[in-house]
């Protein structure tokens, strides 16, 4: 099990956002949390502020591959966001608290989006390699739930609604995908612990209790922006379809290649998005 | 998971002082196996209080001592006594004698347990050999920061149980006339034995046995590039709408009857990898 951080975060949430505003003083309406393979997406963006995570009190610092680490303060679409460059995760023994404490500065910064990605494996045989999932739930194998106590709590809770996945953007994010002629499915995200990619029998497992696609993030910072009142839209890059009757195996490299060529799509997606907030 | 590789080098070199030839083969010698030892000729042993970084084994019935030697010839590293996340060791702990087998040059890893059936085609004293596992323990061996001395970030788990191996083991039971089937393992925490309910859950998400151990380990192997084969002993069938409550003394007597059994896999198993 991971170890716990129960030190309140709350004045590391307070420190974040007076360092940001002591440079960059617009107020963000969204947050872009980049997952593997969008990181191209800062290209994009007409960056006027960046803070390295080490600069920002509480923030970790990624050890996963193509995770970067900084906070990149801009304008998206003529929209002022701020997007993480770079997310830590469970597997790498961080707790829940420091998963999600980017979520909680980038709310307490005033953003009342979370667009959040992520590359994860396809269950659901109709999905193709490089396809779209739009979260519209998940499943969370990880523990995440149990895991926030009222003492790791940075934020008071102000729920939205009872749904995590905003209904009305993922329906705009689908319509993109037309638009865009590429494929854009909704689905369910199942979240494990990993590192380890799935055996064959969890596989089937997971597809049996509804799962579409199964990746090792996103659910922590979804509760947490859900949470904070946050409206979220969770955007899956699907980087291979797990086949456990004619098994394969799954390469790191590969699955960062392929999020990578998924990009354009995602962005697509997230400009449109944050165009019409 | 930095601290590991160096916890491996310091257990190693303890046991390197008392036995400095290459296993072949590292053996977890589970409930019902324990007999095994005793075709081992024994070259050296050491309890796991002598070995750095070694938990100490409490479970009923395992001791906890490893042995070194051969068997039929061939080197082996054998744990008679193993450790469960549910006596409160954590994964890593648990899993780090896989990782001084391999350091020593362990490139194959056998490990049997006793099981509950879930498979209502499974009958009390069957034999199964381990096609895949289910993990459902809550946890992972392998949280932390990778140590890529020690293996990958993200190993994968395809293919954990090796098809040869696992056809060499039927073969050897169909020619030994033994009730030998392949099956899913699915791993809990444990430790209490499983509800109705639960064991109706598993079998839908398609087990065939449950346990409360084996696959920490196993992930641990297939990180760190070995080979695995494994056998469950099924002890006690967990047929929901006819359940009986679970005797371990019942469990233990089943388990030790269907040692001859299972000692001929082994021994056919190994003596394959001795060419």
């Amino acid at each position: 099990m991971a170890e716990k951080d129960s030190r309140p975060l709350r004045a590391g949430v307070d420190q974040c956002v007076r360092i940001v505003q002591s440079q960059w003083t617009k107020p963000p309406r969204a947050a872009v949390i980049l997952g593997t393979g969008f990181g191209g997406l800062t290209s994009h963006i007409n960056i006027e502020a960046t803070f390295p995570y080490s600069a920002l009190p509480s923030f970790q610092h990624p050890t996963a591959v193509a995770h970067r680490g900084q906070l990149v303060c801009g304008e998206l679409a003529g929209v002022p966001i701020i997007a993480l460059q770079g997310r830590v995760h469970y597997y790498e023994q961080f707790s829940f608290a420091q998963i999600t404490h980017p979520v909680h500065v980038a709310a307490a910064l005033g953003c009342e989006l979370l667009i959040v990605s992520n590359a994860s494996g396809g269950l659901n045989p109709r999905y193709r390699s490089g396809d779209i999932m739009v979260l519209e739930d998940h499943i969370d194998l990880m523990g995440s739930r149990n895991a926030f106590t009222a003492s790791e709590r940075s934020a008071p809770v102000r729920w939205r609604q009872p749904h995590f996945y905003d209904a009305e953007l993922a329906t705009m994010a689908i319509s993109v995908g037309r638009r865009e002629n590429f494929v854009c499915h909704r689905g369910v995200y199942v979240a494990v612990t990993g590192p380890n990619y799935e055996t064959r029998a969890e596989y089937r497992f997971l597809r049996c209790i509804g799962g579409d696609v199964v990746g090792m993030s996103t659910v922590p910072e979804v509760i947490a922006a859900a949470e904070a009142g946050m409206r979220v839209l969770a955007l899956s890059a699907v980087t291979n379809v797990a086949k456990p009757d004619a098994p394969d195996a799954v390469d790191a490299m590969e699955v960062v290649d392929v999020a990578e060529h998924a990009e354009p799509k995602l962005r697509a997606i997230a400009m449109e998005v944050v165009r019409h907030i | 998971m930095l601290e590991l590789y160096g916890q491996v080098e310091e257990a190693v070199a303890a046991i390197k002082a008392k036995w400095d030839k290459t296993p072949r083969a590292g053996i977890i010698l589970g409930t019902g196996l324990g007999g095994m030892v005793d075709e081992i000729r024994e070259e050296a042993s050491l309890g796991y209080e002598e070995i750095p970084n070694f938990p100490k084994s409490t479970a009923v019935s395992h001791r906890g001592r490893l042995v070194c030697g051969t068997l039929n010839g061939l080197p082996v590293m054998a744990m008679e006594g193993r450790f469960h996340m549910y006596e409160g060791y954590p994964l890593k702990q648990i899993t780090l004698p896989v990782r001084v087998m391999r350091a020593m040059g362990a490139e194959l890893l056998l490990v049997s347990n006793a099981c509950g059936g879930l498979n209502p085609y499974f009958r009390n004293g069957d034999l199964v050999v381990i096609e895949d596992h289910i993990n459902l323990m809550g946890d992972n061996p392998l949280i932390g920061i990778n140590d890529d001395r020690l293996g990958p970030r993200f190993p994968d788990m395809c293919e954990p149980y090796d098809r040869k191996l696992i056809d060499k083991a039927l073969e050897i039971a169909r020619k030994e006339d033994i009730v030998a089937h392949q099956g899913v393992f699915v791993a809990v925490a444990g430790p209490n034995l499983e509800t109705r309910a639960e064991y109706r859950f598993l079998r839908t998400i398609g087990a065939d046995m449950v346990g409360m151990s084996t696959v920490p380990e196993v992930i641990v192997a297939v990180h760190c590039g070995m080979r695995v084969v494994g056998f469950s002993i099924v002890t006690d069938m967990c047929l929901p709408d006819a359940l009986e409550p679970a005797d371990v003394s019942k469990i233990i007597a089943t388990a030790n009857a269907a040692e001859p059994k299972l000692r001929t896999l082994v021994r056919g198993v190994l003596a394959a990898e001795n060419v």
